[in-house]
């Protein structure tokens, strides 16, 4: 087995590394022509990654995965939505920082990207955690580097601080799992055999009970679930508006899978107690995220409140969990996949459509900088309306189906399951919860239609940015319409999902697990198969 | 005589986190709050090690995660002092109670 079977099915990631190294590059030479070159080159780039992406596939059985990596149908979804999804981040963030820091906060952005399809391949405690890191750490920087005032550095302080507790958390609690599993490794990967970390015999004592739950918490914070809530409205509102549409994407998505990795290294069976904290975690999420929402008058504000409360969402389908053989209509990882690429675009042509205007000489922020957009500038407010009418899942959007599916899964769930009542009590919080999101999502709408202007809305930013936010706004039109394709990727990604679960029923006492295990990094380690 | 088990290290970097946790909530300095940080990430790197040390098997997966943690340390630190001076600059202060523009 030669050096390229284990590089070319690695690709996308190889070309996002050099790409971010060379835009530092770009970014360090003095002239100003020069740097203007980074925002196309990031966007060539990212599209070159898209495209090895496609060209590679799929990966199938035959495909080599490198040591601590898993290289499976998850991975080629989120390198498909993370790529697609960081282009129009790109767009969107064009004309973003002064020039002298361009170079920086493209190369950051990518190694941003990149740690998310790294998160959804790791295979191994260490990658894992180390991936999630190199999503979170570039962001501190972004941050800091979106704008030159003080409220964005202290939403980079606030950021950076809890962030970085939140990641040592997570250390100490993935220590607690390695101290009852014997092993970093989640899935061995014997001879086509995929066995996950607590196969039925490991123990799933206090030990690995504690080390869940500071995980889950440490996740948490990534994802912006309650009660590790609390910085993002501050964090939203001293960020300017295109790195805001970026936070609730980018660790959102890395938190979510690397949520689903742990979860079926467990085989989706939580000990009783984490899955009521989860659930509790799900219902505080939703609910307090609307109502305090419905307190806010700054139009940023109200967006970050609503990416807590769609985390809530997403919450409910992730307990839903894997159902085998089905579409997202009744499994819960397909829904939550399919939620999530949803909302990566629909929030971040919101923000956009905030970066592009800017109110006498403020960035546009509260509900009256909008109020009149639609008589100003119609063809924006459109964009505006769709993007937060699919926030609200309303049809005819592809947010009303990304919800459908959520919480139909839910309900979908077999009787005979453990936890049947209380997932449906759970999905009918949610459907209770966005009835109340439409009253805040509708004060965006009206203002923008029909208050009259408050203060003159002056366009800013370049052509590209106006390509961003109508990019993000027409494929919620289109996968209303035709949601087959989406839908179908996202129930294809959940396979190896199903997979890990599935190896579970030939029971395999944990003693033979380690050496399995053990047999696996030496086939791996060595030249030969 | 006592004899050191894994409790004992278990204890040691239960007590590191606890300290590491009251230095974050007490500090109002930045490079203060960013030592708690420190002590957080070292609580976990005793017990990877010490997990590592007292099971059987010949990987050694935990000191490995222990070594990439104290490299993910310094890439913190030197992440924290970049934020500190960007905030002294615009404050004046590395106060973290003086930044206060945004609530809710």
């Amino acid at each position: 087995m030669s050096l390229g079977d284990y590089l070319i099915p690695l690709a996308p990631e190889f070309i996002m590394l050099i790409g971010a190294c060379a835009a530092l590059i770009v970014g360090l030479t003095q002239t100003d022509d020069r740097r203007q070159f980074v925002s196309p080159f990031a966007l060539l780039v990212v599209l070159a990654a898209l495209v090895a992406t496609v060209w590679l596939g799929s990966p199938t059985a035959e495909t080599v995965s490198p040591p601590g990596l898993w290289l499976t149908s998850l991975t080629y979804f989120a390198r498909l939505i993370t790529l697609v999804i960081g282009a129009l981040i790109v767009l969107v963030n064009w004309h973003q920082p002064v020039a002298e820091e361009r170079g920086e906060y493209m190369a950051m952005l990518l190694l941003s990207l990149l740690g998310i399809t790294l998160t959804a391949s790791a295979n191994d405690l260490i990658v894992l955690f180390f991936a999630i890191e190199l999503v979170s750490v570039p962001t501190y920087v972004i941050i800091a580097l979106s704008r030159t005032d003080s409220r964005a550095s202290e939403a980079a302080v606030k950021y950076f601080f809890l962030g970085a507790m939140a990641a040592a958390i997570l250390a100490y609690g993935m220590s607690f799992l390695y101290g009852a599993a014997g092993t970093t490794t989640l899935f061995s990967l014997t001879g086509g055999a995929v066995a996950s970390l607590w196969q039925n015999g490991a123990d799933l004592g206090p030990q690995a009970i504690i080390g869940l739950l500071l995980v889950f918490g440490g996740l948490a914070f990534k994802v912006a679930a309650v009660p590790f809530h609390v910085y993002a409205p501050d964090v939203y509102e001293g960020a300017a508006s295109p790195v805001t549409g970026l936070l609730g994407f980018v660790p959102k998505f890395a938190g979510f899978l690397a949520l689903i990795k742990v979860l079926s290294a467990l085989n989706w069976e939580l000990p009783t107690e984490v899955f009521w904290v989860l659930w509790l975690m799900a219902a505080a999420t939703m609910t307090l995220g609307n109502a305090l929402a419905l307190l806010q008058t700054s139009a940023k504000r109200i967006l970050a409140y609503s990416s807590i409360a769609h985390t809530g969402y997403m919450l409910v389908a992730l307990l839903v969990g894997p159902v085998a053989g089905s579409g997202p209509m009744h499994d819960g990882v397909a829904a939550l996949l399919f939620y999530m690429a949803v909302y990566g675009a629909m929030n971040l042509g919101a923000f956009a459509l905030l970066s592009a205007f800017r109110s006498g000489d403020r960035d546009t922020e509260t509900l009256d900088d909008l109020a009149g957009l639609a008589r100003r500038a119609p063809m924006a407010a459109l964009a505006l309306a769709v993007c937060v009418f699919s926030l609200m899942g309303f049809p005819p959007t592809a947010g009303f189906l990304g919800k459908l599916y959520i919480f139909s899964s839910a309900f979908s769930l077999d009787a005979a399951h453990p936890y049947h009542g209380a997932m449906v009590a759970l999905a009918i919080i949610g459907v209770l919860n966005s009835a109340v999101g439409a009253a805040y999502y509708l004060r965006i709408v009206a203002a923008a239609y029909v208050r009259e202007e408050v203060q003159e809305a002056k366009p800013t930013g370049g052509m590209p940015l106006r390509w961003g936010l109508a990019l993000c706004a027409i494929p919620m039109l289109v996968f209303f319409a035709w949601p087959s394709r989406l839908a179908g990727e996202a129930r294809d990604a959940t396979a190896s999902v199903h997979q890990s679960i599935r190896a579970d029923q030939g029971k395999v006492t944990a003693a033979e697990h380690g050496q399995a295990d053990l047999a696996s990094r030496d086939v791996i380690g060595s030249d030969t198969p | 005589m006592l004899s050191i088990g894994l409790t004992h290290y278990l204890v040691v970097a239960a007590v590191l986190l606890c300290t590491g946790l009251f230095t974050i909530m007490t500090k109002r300095n930045a490079i203060g709050i960013l030592i708690g940080v420190e002590l957080l990430l070292n609580a976990a790197n005793v017990n990877l090690v010490a997990f590592d040390r007292f099971r059987e098997g010949g990987l050694f997966d935990g000191q490995i995660m222990a070594l990439f943690i104290i490299v993910l340390a310094a890439a913190e630190a030197a992440i924290a002092v970049g934020i500190c001076i960007n905030v002294y600059k615009n404050l004046a202060t590395v106060d973290v109670d003086s930044a206060r523009q945004l609530q809710g």
